[in-house]
C-alpha cells in the first residue's frame, strides 16, 4: 500500500492535448475516483498511471518510487478492466493466478492466495470453470479477484460496473466498498456516472476536456460546486440553471427569479453583473416557503418515493449555457425533487417555494463560482 | 382475392419452404458434380477397369484394386512423400504465416503495404509461380544457384531437379512460398479479434512479449489455427499443379505423392479403377486426419 503523487502530468497526441496539467496527491488506503462525461481523459490518466500509456510529461510516484516509465508490470499495482479481460482459455482459478504466475511465485503460494481471494469474494465454488460459464456479476468477481491475490500497492479500476445490469450494479457497487474499507489499498476507480462516484469516493476528481474541474470530497462536492459544470454534473437530476441579473436590494444584492425580487446572501458590489443562478431540484419544496411561487407543472413524473415537477421558466430567466453536466435538459424547464410526496391528482396548479440561502452563483462569463 | 394455390412463402408456416428452395440450386450442384462422382469412383475403385466409360456393363465386383495398391512399393512411397510435404509444409507455413501476422499487425507506416506483400503470393496464379520457381531453380540459368555460389554455400551449380533431395526441396520452398499468406492472413484476422484489454492486463499482470505470445495470442488464435490447419494440410494432399509442373513426380518418384499417382495411374496408364482406389484412401486418410484436427482444437473461446 502506497500514496500516489501524480505532478504536472500531460498527455498529447500530436496536436490534441487529452491531458492538461494534471497534478494530484492520493493518500495511503484512499478511494478517490475519477469521473467527468467521455473524452475528458480520466481514462488516459487511469493508463499512464498503469504505464499502459506513455506521459508526454510529468512525474508519477507510487509510494515514492518514480514509475513514470517503468512498464505496467514493474509498478506493482493492479487493474480491473470494463469488458474484465479474463483469458477465455484459463480457468478462474489460473486466471486469478496468472499475475502471480508470470512473476514466478511458488505454485503453492499461488494457490493459497488464489483461495483466500477467491473466498472473500465469494467465487470459491468457481475456481475449475471458465470465464465463459460464468454470469456478468461472477465475471466482474474473477476480475477483481486477479487484481487483490496480487496485494498490490494500489488498484486502479475502469469503469468496472459499466457492463453489469443496474441492479447488479448498486450492489457491487456497495461490495466494492466494502472491499475496500476490509483491505484497506489505495484505489483509483473511473467513471462517468456521478452516483458512483458520489457514494464510493473519499474524494472525487472531477474532469472535463482534459482539465481537473474540482477535486473534493463528495460532500463538498455537492455543497459548493467550483462552477457551473460541476453543478449540473454532480446530482440526479442536475441542478436547475437561471439567468439573472444582480441588483441592488434593501441591506442585501438580489435578483429576479419568477417574476419575484429574491434577496441574495451576497455583497452588494456585484450589482449589475449577469450571473447563472443554481438551485438544486431537492431544495425546492411543496407548499410556503420563504420564496414562494405558484406553477402549472408541465409535466409530473412519480417514482414512487419522490416526484420529479417539471416547471416552465420565465423567459427572462432562461439560460442559454450548454451546461453539458449530467443530463441535456431544456433551457426552458427546471426540476423541482420533491420527497414523499402527497398524493396529488392530475397536474393542477402547484404551489413550490424554495429558500435563497440555497441558491448557488455563477459568473455568467467565466462559469466560476462566485 | 388470391389464386387459390399462391405459393405465399411470408406465411410462418411456409417460412421454412423458403429456406430448401433457395438451397435447392447448391444441393443440386453439389450432388452432381460432388457427390456423384464420388459414389462412381468408389464404384469403380471395386472394379478392373482401365479406361471408364458409363455406357458399359458393369465389371465384377473385385478387391484387387486394393490388394495391389497395399502391396505395391509405390504406394507406400507416395504416401511417405505426401507425408513428408504434409508436415513440412504445414509446419513452414505456420511459421511463416504467423511471424509475418505477428509482424503486419503492429501499427508502423507503410503498413497496409506490407499487408499486401504479404498476401501477394497468395494471388499469383498457381501455374505461373511455379514456372518461375522453375526458372530461378534452373540449373544452367537459374537464379537460385547464382546466389548461392555467391554466398559461398556451394562451390559449383547444382542441378535441383535431378537430385531426389534436392528436387524434394525445391517442390516444399515453393508450396510453402504458396501456402503461407493464406495462413497468414487468417492468423492476421485472428490476432484483430483478439481484445486489446487482453494485452494490456497481461502486461499489468507482468508478462513479458514472450509470455504474452505463449499465453495469450497462441491460445486465443488456437480456433482459427486449427480450422487453418486442416484446409492447409488438405491443400497439401490435393495439390497437383505445384509438384506436376516443377517435376513431374521425378526424379525417382521422389516428389511422387498421392495425388500425382492418382493421375498417373488413371491417365498415364489409363488404370482408372486403379487409380479410384488411390483416390479413395486418399480421401479416407484426409477425413479422418481432418476428424482430428478439427476435434482437437479446443472449444472455449
Amino acid at each position: 500500500m502506497a500514496g500516489i503523487h501524480i505532478e504536472h502530468v500531460t498527455k498529447s497526441y500530436g496536436q490534441l492535448t487529452v491531458l492538461k496539467d494534471f497534478s494530484l496527491d492520493i493518500a495511503d488506503g484512499e478511494f478517490v475516483v475519477f469521473v467527468g462525461p467521455s473524452g475528458c481523459g480520466k481514462s488516459t490518466m487511469l493508463k499512464i498511471l498503469a504505464g499502459l500509456e506513455e506521459a508526454t510529461s510529468g512525474t508519477i510516484r507510487i509510494g515514492g518510487r518514480d514509475v513514470t516509465d517503468l512498464a505496467p508490470g514493474d509498478r506493482d499495482i493492479a487493474m480491473v478492466f470494463q469488458n474484465y479481460a479474463l483469458y477465455p482459455h484459463l480457468t478462474v482459478r489460473k486466471n486469478m493466478g496468472f499475475g502471480l504466475k508470470m512473476r514466478g511465485t511458488d505454485s503453492a503460494e499461488i494457490d493459497r492466495r488464489v483461495t483466500e481471494a477467491a473466498k472473500i469474494l465469494g467465487v470459491d465454488h468457481l475456481l475449475d470453470r471458465r470465464p465463459k460459464a460464468l454470469s456478468g456479476g461472477q465475471r466482474q468477481r474473477v476480475a477483481l479477484g486477479r487484481a487483490i491475490v496480487r496485494e498490490p500497492q494500489a488498484f486502479l479500476m475502469d469503469e468496472p460496473l459499466s457492463n453489469l445490469d443496474a441492479k447488479l450494479r448498486v450492489h457491487t457497487r456497495a461490495e466494492i466498498s466494502a472491499l475496500h474499507k476490509r483491505l484497506g489499498v489505495t484505489t483509483i476507480y473511473v467513471t462517468h456516472d456521478q452516483i458512483e462516484a458520489m457514494t464510493m469516493a473519499d474524494r472525487i476528481v472531477i474532469m472535463r476536456d482534459g482539465i481537473i474541474q474540482q477535486i473534493a470530497n463528495p460532500d463538498t462536492m455537492f455543497r459548493k460546486p467550483a462552477n457551473l459544470f460541476v453543478a449540473g454534473f454532480i446530482g440526479s437530476p442536475g441542478m436547475n440553471f437561471f439567468k439573472a441579473t444582480v441588483a441592488p436590494g434593501q441591506g442585501s444584492a438580489m435578483v429576479r427569479l419568477f417574476g419575484q425580487n429574491v434577496p441574495l446572501q451576497a455583497p452588494t458590489g456585484l450589482s449589475g453583473r449577469e450571473v447563472v443562478v443554481g438551485l438544486r431540484p431537492e431544495h425546492i419544496v411543496a407548499g410556503e416557503g420563504p420564496v414562494t411561487f405558484a406553477v402549472t407543472p408541465r409535466l409530473v413524473e412519480s417514482l414512487g418515493s419522490e416526484k420529479y415537477i417539471y416547471v416552465d421558466v420565465p423567459p427572462e430567466n432562461r439560460v442559454e449555457v450548454a451546461h453539458t453536466g449530467g443530463d441535456d435538459r431544456r433551457a426552458d424547464t427546471i426540476i423541482a425533487r420533491l420527497i414523499n410526496p402527497e398524493e396529488r391528482a392530475g397536474s393542477g396548479p402547484l404551489t413550490l417555494s424554495f429558500d435563497p440561502a440555497r441558491l448557488h452563483l455563477f459568473d455568467a462569463q467565466t462559469h466560476i463560482a462566485i | 382475392m388470391k389464386p387459390r394455390f399462391s405459393l405465399d412463402l411470408a406465411r410462418p408456416s411456409r417460412r421454412h419452404w423458403l429456406g430448401y428452395l433457395l438451397l435447392a440450386p447448391a444441393v443440386l450442384l453439389i450432388g452432381l458434380i460432388i457427390v456423384y462422382p464420388l459414389i462412381v469412383s468408389v464404384d469403380i475403385s471395386f472394379q478392373n477397369v482401365n479406361i471408364a466409360r458409363l455406357d458399359q456393363p458393369r465389371r465384377p465386383f473385385t478387391t484387387a484394386n486394393y490388394e495391389r495398391l497395399f502391396t505395391s512399393a509405390d504406394f507406400w512411397n507416395a504416401a511417405w512423400v505426401t507425408l513428408k510435404l504434409v508436415i513440412i509444409v504445414s509446419v513452414f507455413c505456420f511459421l511463416l504465416g504467423l511471424g509475418t501476422a505477428l509482424l503486419v499487425n503492429n501499427k508502423f507506416k507503410g503498413r497496409s503495404l506490407a499487408r499486401l506483400l504479404v498476401a501477394l503470393p497468395w494471388a499469383v496464379p498457381e501455374v505461373i509461380a511455379v514456372v518461375i520457381f522453375a526458372w530461378m531453380f534452373d540449373s544452367s540459368f537459374g537464379l537460385m544457384n547464382w546466389i548461392f555460389i555467391k554466398l559461398g554455400f556451394i562451390d559449383t551449380t547444382v542441378n535441383w531437379f535431378s537430385s531426389p533431395a534436392a528436387a524434394f526441396m525445391v517442390v516444399c520452398m515453393t508450396m510453402i512460398w504458396k501456402g503461407y499468406p493464406f495462413v497468414s492472413i487468417m492468423m492476421l484476422a485472428g490476432l484483430q479479434s483478439i481484445p486489446e484489454d487482453f494485452y494490456n492486463a497481461a502486461r499489468v499482470d507482468g508478462a513479458n512479449t514472450w509470455q504474452r505470445l505463449v499465453n495469450i495470442t497462441i491460445p486465443s488464435l488456437m480456433p482459427v489455427l486449427g480450422v487453418t490447419l486442416v484446409l492447409v494440410m488438405l491443400w497439401v494432399f490435393r495439390d497437383f499443379s505445384i509438384i506436376y509442373v516443377l517435376t513431374g513426380g521425378g526424379p525417382l518418384k521422389a516428389t511422387q505423392t498421392l495425388s500425382i499417382m492418382t493421375y498417373e495411374q488413371a491417365f498415364g496408364f489409363f488404370k482408372m479403377g486403379y487409380a479410384s482406389a488411390i483416390g479413395v484412401v486418399t480421401l479416407i486418410i484426409c477425413v479422418i486426419a481432418s476428424r482430428l484436427m478439427i476435434g482437437r482444437a479446443p472449444d472455449n473461446i
